[in-house]
């Protein structure tokens, strides 16, 4: 283990202890169990001590052990009535989790049917052979995908689309670095655009949920997309002024067929059915994790996607997930979240401020941290915030949770800051000191958007 | 780079085993360059590269040497199993249809690399080797895609989930 490792292990074992041996006054004694845990994921999921899943996993673990009826403390006469341990491991079942599920087989069949490279194909022949539109349709494709797809397998296909685009461009061309930072942004913005799109719309929309909450697919799709929509032509703006093309135009090979297998054929039948129910909830009523089963049956029980396909799931993106669902019921419980959320008198700020407060916070920590660990400790504050009335009703439930998820996917100033943004870099087409000037250009804009959204345009949909 | 992965060039006649050191020298910002000039040599160099906990990414050999000849330092290699993922090519002008059956059968020898060579050839079987060595044996390839073949690494990782949202 790598001395950053140890570093974090001893204070994620210290933060473990330190609520055992110091009584927080105000605070329950479930309280003071719920912050050990809080504090040991939170410095594990920091320094990434362990992988970033099985803390995931631990905490779920500690919670039965620590926080649940069937654990080892017993709460009895304390004002703590502890979980049934159920409550904790059906976070793996969450409806967000089925969700996400249906997601990456049709993502996975997409991509062992190269669906995404023949629609890819499709998508991007309207866009011409001038440089500065191609771009654009490579953004606008990358962020399309990346809505329905993992962020960074779409990145990671995006990238044999534009390598040889790139290699027959002149060494100089500034395009070449724009074009490599194209395509990583606009995947970290498309994931914006649906619940589905990236991992921290999930634990958000999870964590509104248990509040009672019924977050449609299409209703955070007309929140959240139009915001991606011109986030993506903003950044192509950016991007084309950062590093204007020195050639105006550049050949794109566009060659190939769909497949027209059956099982080919069986996939895009689908996916057309499972994302029409899906932004059509509302007029349906059927839930979007109920309509994810139906890829997942139709799927498997055609051999589309078989037993090995089944085993190549991202499993542990899912389990990450859980984790910070978990973490977010045990804070709110115990009473932890809200004693956290007393030791700041927010109502000295603003209502904007606060949202302000909570946006930036989430797009400083997730530049460092994965977004899905930002939105995990930030969200259970947040909603104690409108739980203890400090923010009004579920319309300021609905719009903290946005400025927390959008605010953690506008985080792309570092290779580390998400993982398509270190595929990029590790084409070698860029330095990290491009991908910290456009970054930071375009989170500080998203950063204004949001608020600007939640001023002018959110407000009217609740 | 948590291990370093080393090339390993082996060739008796100096100015030949400087010319293909200096052909394949854009590989040397990620992997480290090794050379021996017999197989007595490059037994102990591989000895001391895995005793440091590192591996051997690719072999390139040439069969005329002093003492043990090339194919059997390659057949011996195989039959290791810490050299055994290693990718094994010949380099070679002199290496009869026996002995190259051999490599191909018993080392499962990658590629044949006739002399005199072309240096994009030779640039390009060696990118091609590291490559399929690195998609195979280390955890995350992502890290070699500017020096190697950017495409089929992003398309594994496309496929192959080797990095994943988080």
């Amino acid at each position: 283990m790598s001395k950053v490792k140890w570093v974090g292990m001893l204070l994620g074992l210290l933060g473990f202890c330190l609520p055992l041996l110091v009584t927080f006054p105000g605070l329950s004694l479930a309280g003071h169990f719920a912050m050990s845990i809080f504090l040991l994921a939170a410095i594990f999921w920091m320094f990434e001590t362990i992988p970033i899943y099985s803390t995931s996993i631990l905490v779920i673990l500690s919670q039965v052990v620590f926080l649940s009826s069937q654990g080892f403390i017993d709460y009895s006469g304390t004002i703590y009535s502890p979980l049934d341990y159920t409550e904790f491991l059906s976070t793996l079942a969450d409806p967000i989790i089925i969700l996400f599920l249906g997601g990456f087989v049709l993502a996975d069949a997409s991509v062992k049917y190269d669906f995404d490279k023949s629609m890819t194909r499709y998508l991007l022949r309207p866009f011409g052979s001038q440089t500065k539109f191609i771009m654009l349709g490579l953004m606008i494709v990358t962020g399309f995908l990346s809505a329905f797809m993992s962020n960074t397998a779409t990145t990671a296909m995006m990238i044999t689309v534009i390598l040889p685009i790139i290699a027959k461009m002149e060494p100089g061309d500034p395009a070449r670095i724009g074009i490599a930072l194209s395509i990583p942004f606009a995947a970290n913005i498309g994931g914006m655009a649906t619940p589905i799109g990236t991992p921290p719309n999930a634990v958000v929309i999870a964590a509104l949920n248990n509040q009672g909450m019924n977050v449609e697919f299409s209703s955070w799709m007309i929140y959240a997309a139009p915001l991606a929509i011109v986030m993506l032509f903003i950044t192509w703006q950016i991007l084309i002024r950062l590093y204007p093309p020195a050639m105006d135009a550049i050949s794109l090979n566009l060659e190939g067929k769909l497949k027209t297998s059956r099982d080919a054929l069986i996939l895009y039948g689908t996916f057309a059915v499972t994302v029409l129910l899906w932004v059509t909830e509302s007029f349906h009523g059927i839930k979007s994790a109920i309509v994810a089963l139906i890829p997942v049956t139709v799927l498997t029980l055609t051999s589309t996607f078989r037993k090995e396909d089944i085993r190549k799931l991202p499993w542990e993106v899912l389990w990450l997930i859980a984790g910070g669902i978990s973490l977010g019921i045990s804070m709110k419980e115990t009473g932890l979240a809200e004693w956290m959320v007393s030791a700041i008198s927010w109502d000295q700020f603003g209502y904007l401020a606060l949202l302000a407060v909570f946006a930036l916070v989430a797009l400083a920590m997730s530049n460092f941290l994965s977004n899905t660990v930002t939105a995990s400790l930030l969200i259970p504050l947040a909603i104690t915030l409108v739980t203890s009335g400090i923010l009004q009703g579920t319309a300021g439930m609905m719009m903290i949770g946005l400025v927390i998820a959008l605010g953690s996917s506008f985080a792309m100033i570092l290779p580390i800051s998400t993982p398509p943004n270190a595929i990029a870099v590790s084409t070698g087409m860029l330095k990290t000191k491009n991908m910290i000037t456009a970054g930071l250009i375009v989170g500080l804009i998203g950063l204004g958007f949001i608020l600007l959204l939640s001023m002018i345009y959110w407000p009217y949909l609740m | 780079m948590e291990e370093k992965i080393y090339i390993l060039v082996v060739e008796d006649e100096p100015e030949v085993l400087d010319a293909i050191v200096r052909d394949i020298s854009d590989f040397e910002s990620h992997f480290v360059i090794e050379m021996a000039d017999t197989a007595e040599e490059a037994r102990e160099i591989i000895q001391s590269i895995l005793k440091e906990g590192d591996q051997i990414g690719l072999i390139l050999c040439d069969h005329v040497l002093p003492g043990d000849n090339g194919v059997e330092l390659l057949v011996e290699m195989q039959h290791a199993p810490e050299t055994e993922s290693t990718q094994k090519v010949l380099i070679t002008g002199q290496a009869g249809l026996d002995e190259t059956v051999r490599a191909v059968n018993e080392a499962d020898l990658k590629h044949y690399i006739a002399k005199p060579w072309e240096k994009e050839k030779l640039v390009e079987i060696v990118r091609n080797q590291l490559t399929d060595y690195v998609l195979e044996h280390v955890s995350n390839p992502m890290q070699y895609m500017a020096v190697l073949d950017g495409e089929k690494i992003a398309e594994q990782i496309r496929k192959g989930k080797s990095v994943t949202d988080k």
